[in-house]
């Protein structure tokens, strides 16, 4: 038993015969990474839902995926589930969701140890203590999943994978949800597993996750694999076009914008020692700057330390406890506006876009015409003018919001994280269209981001808050 | 419009006949619901009575058919009653928070401490009538459940990205109100509305049928079903009938309601 896993010329196909995952093949072997890299919706998941027998229903898979020597396609239901937690296991996405979230961490690793691998309750807790200790949660024995960070979770749900002693590893999108500087972190520990013998298998969007795991990486677009080889040859010398559209939308690889003019000197928010807590916690300590119009300012550091705080006081949208914000003068509220990390929460789920811009262009007596002129220039076609929220992409809403705030020719605009649920291919467009636009429009941008290449590439001043919310 | 599901379709089926029939019987019938031949006490259903004729030789057909309109039209002004003024506070509640949102919440808390059936009982002690006691009582008892609900979905609702963003872009509380908030509450009230149609269907027979609600002579299933059960050894069919009618009445608005979905 080496713990390869296979996959050889893999379909799944949908009720309606529709192709979604067309002749994988690839292969992942102990201390010898797979990952399937890809946007959302290029059938990368469905590959591992098919290795691990749950496929939506529905869905039917064909080809062979073998796990030493067991066929797991064919295999009956009971044999799969006999290798679920034994052989096979899974690292899930946003684990902070999957962990029991009333129990303690000693107890979610110590019961595989009683349940899974029958051992008596109190060698189980040993065991569990020695697992988690590994792992720097030692600490965190008697917390519960709502008070670990994202990052700790992981690392909880990890441990509890390696109580079960599953030889193969799959981890689906390991660094959703989790800050950009726990991203590299996530990538480093399932290369830990990888090197402690493990057979891993990862599904990503992330360059950076398919770099730091090294291994064989295959490029996954619309349910094929354009290209498979080993990570250094295929992310360092790609030879399909569409692997080098996504490497280059890496931030950090973006050929530099073109420079912009100098900004134009009105300023149009400026913060003079704001001072906002939530619940006591004093989150903002005294902040002063202001944003020009034309130019991108950009506010980086970690989770907490209140970029989104500070872009809402300079909305109006919190008061601060302290310090004044003083917005350009004469200059009506709306045209003060904010775009959103998630693009479809910040649409109302049961209008068509049509019916959202039409009520906006009414509400402030513009023209359809205008709009119709703002959509062209952000390519977002007429067809998709009758779509709900659902039924369009983050790409696409984002520019829809973004639609909807030049209509009101503004002057500030509060960015929160707008491109970090994107594609890295639609990252790219999003954040240049951006770019343009504030030449273009005179528009002042707040940019809040936890990416440093970002924030360097795209905006003309960095500013650092310091998790004390002091400003550096 | 989405389709309808199968189940909900024979709902809205149900219903629409019981409607049809409560509308459309009495012209049918032709007769007097109040109209005594004691000659015809306790008829079988023939060419004379085509649902036969009660211990008093009224005709059953004019009597369902009122009692049926009856049940459904108290039912959904009282269902109307209870939901509109619940929803509106249930969202003036979540809007306002502070002292609005508390008092609110004891008010409904208070009604909820007391059984329904109390306040149609206290009720019938002081309003004058049969109907406004139970209508009054059932809408009291009512507008607590769309109280909650709406103001649970509205909290959730005003603190999601696009009602701060439809504030950003310029847009007044009655756009968020009617353009926004309603449209995202109204299919789960519309549930709820259907469901306690139901309830109200069968509050108003059961009361009816222990002599609390609506009386006799006046036609109504559950005090019908309570005149007739002295006789149900002889004429079985006749009891069965407005139980009957209650059954499909209240099976209509729950698969109306449908499933909740996973």
């Amino acid at each position: 038993m080496n713990a390869v896993l296979t996959f050889a010329g893999l379909d799944v196909t949908a009720a309606d015969g529709t192709a979604l995952v067309r002749g994988v093949d690839a292969e992942a072997r102990p201390g010898q990474p797979l990952t399937l890299l890809g946007e959302t919706g290029s059938g990368k998941s469905l590959v591992l839902a098919a290795a691990m027998g749950s496929l939506a229903p529905g869905l039917r898979a064909s080809g062979r995926v073998m796990l030493d020597g067991t066929e797991m396609l064919s295999a009956t239901h009971s044999v799969r589930r006999a290798l679920w937690g034994r052989r096979l296991a899974t690292l899930p996405q946003e684990p902070w969701l999957a962990l029991d979230p009333t129990m303690r961490a000693l107890g979610q690793v110590a019961e595989v140890y009683r349940l899974v691998r029958g051992m008596p309750a109190a060698a189980s807790e040993l065991e569990a203590r020695a697992r988690l200790a590994e792992l720097g949660l030692d600490g965190a024995a008697a917390h519960y999943p709502f008070q670990l960070s994202g990052g700790m979770a992981q690392r909880l749900a990890l441990a509890t994978l390696r109580a079960s002693g599953a030889p193969v590893l799959l981890a689906d999108e390991p660094t959703k949800g989790l800050d950009a500087d726990r991203r590299d972190e996530a990538g480093a520990r399932l290369r830990a597993e990888a090197d402690r013998g493990r057979t891993v298998v990862c599904v990503t969007h992330d360059v950076a996750i398919a770099r730091a795991l090294g291994g064989e990486v295959a490029v996954m677009l619309e349910g094929r694999v354009m290209e498979r080889g080993p990570a250094e040859t295929v992310l360092e010398h790609p030879s399909h076009g569409y692997t080098r559209r996504l490497l280059e939308a890496e931030p950090a690889r973006w050929p530099a914008l073109p420079p912009r003019p100098a900004p134009r000197g009105e300023v149009a928010v400026t913060a003079e020692g704001v001072r906002r807590s939530f619940g006591g916690r004093p989150v903002l300590r005294g902040i002063t700057f202001s944003v020009l119009r034309g130019e991108i300012v950009a506010v980086t550091g970690p989770s907490g330390c209140g970029k989104t705080t500070l872009g809402d006081v300079l909305l109006g949208l919190l008061r601060p406890d302290a310090g004044q914000v003083r917005r350009l003068p004469g200059v009506a509220p709306w045209r003060f506006g904010k775009l959103y990390q998630d693009p479809p929460s910040a649409f109302a789920p049961h209008q068509t876009m049509r019916q959202a811009l039409s009520d906006l262009a009414q509400r402030h007596g513009l023209s359809w015409a205008a709009i119709a002129a703002l959509l062209d220039r952000l390519r977002l076609g007429p067809l998709l003018l009758d779509r709900r929220p659902e039924a369009l992409s983050g790409g696409e809403l984002q520019r829809f919001a973004l639609a909807r705030v030049l209509a009101l020719d503004p002057v500030f605009l509060f960015a929160d994280e707008p491109t970090s649920r994107l594609d890295p291919i639609t990252q790219g467009e999003v954040s240049n269209l951006l770019g343009e636009l504030v030449t273009e429009r005179g528009l002042g941008v707040l940019l809040v981001t936890h990416d440093a290449a970002l924030a360097a590439k795209l905006a003309d001043r960095v500013v650092q808050l310091r998790p004390s919310g002091a400003e550096c | 419009m989405r389709a309808l599901a199968p189940g909900r379709r024979l709902g809205l089926l149900l219903i629409v006949a019981l409607l049809g029939f409560g509308l459309l019987g009495p012209w049918l019938a032709g007769a007097d619901p109040a109209h005594q031949i004691l000659a015809d006490s306790l008829a079988p259903p023939g060419t004379d009575y085509w649902l036969g004729a009660d211990h008093l030789g009224r005709s059953m057909l004019a009597r369902l058919a009122h009692a049926t309109r009856l049940s459904l039209l108290l039912a959904a002004v009282t269902v109307a009653s209870a939901a509109i003024p619940g929803t509106l506070l249930g969202i003036l509640a979540a809007w306002r928070g502070g002292w609005v949102e508390g008092g609110l919440v004891l008010a409904a808390d208070a009604v909820l401490a007391l059984p329904g059936l109390l306040l149609v009982l206290l009720l019938a002690a002081f309003a004058p009538g049969e109907f406004l006691p139970l209508y009054l009582g059932l809408a009291l008892a009512g507008w607590v459940e769309y109280f909650r609900v709406a103001r649970a979905m509205a909290s959730g609702l005003l603190a999601r990205p696009h009602v701060e963003a439809a504030r950003l872009l310029g847009f007044g509380p009655g756009y968020v109100l009617w353009r926004l908030l309603l449209p995202g509450l109204l299919p789960t009230l519309g549930v709820l509305a259907a469901f306690g149609m139901g309830s109200a269907v069968l509050a108003i027979s059961t009361l009816s049928f222990i002599g609390l609600g609506i009386h006799p002579p006046t036609a109504e299933l559950g005090s019908m079903t309570t005149e007739l059960l002295p006789y149900a050894y002889e004429a079985p069919l006749m009891v069965l009938m407005p139980a009957a009618l209650v059954f499909m009445a209240v099976l209509g608005c729950h698969l109306l309601a449908g499933q909740a979905r996973g």
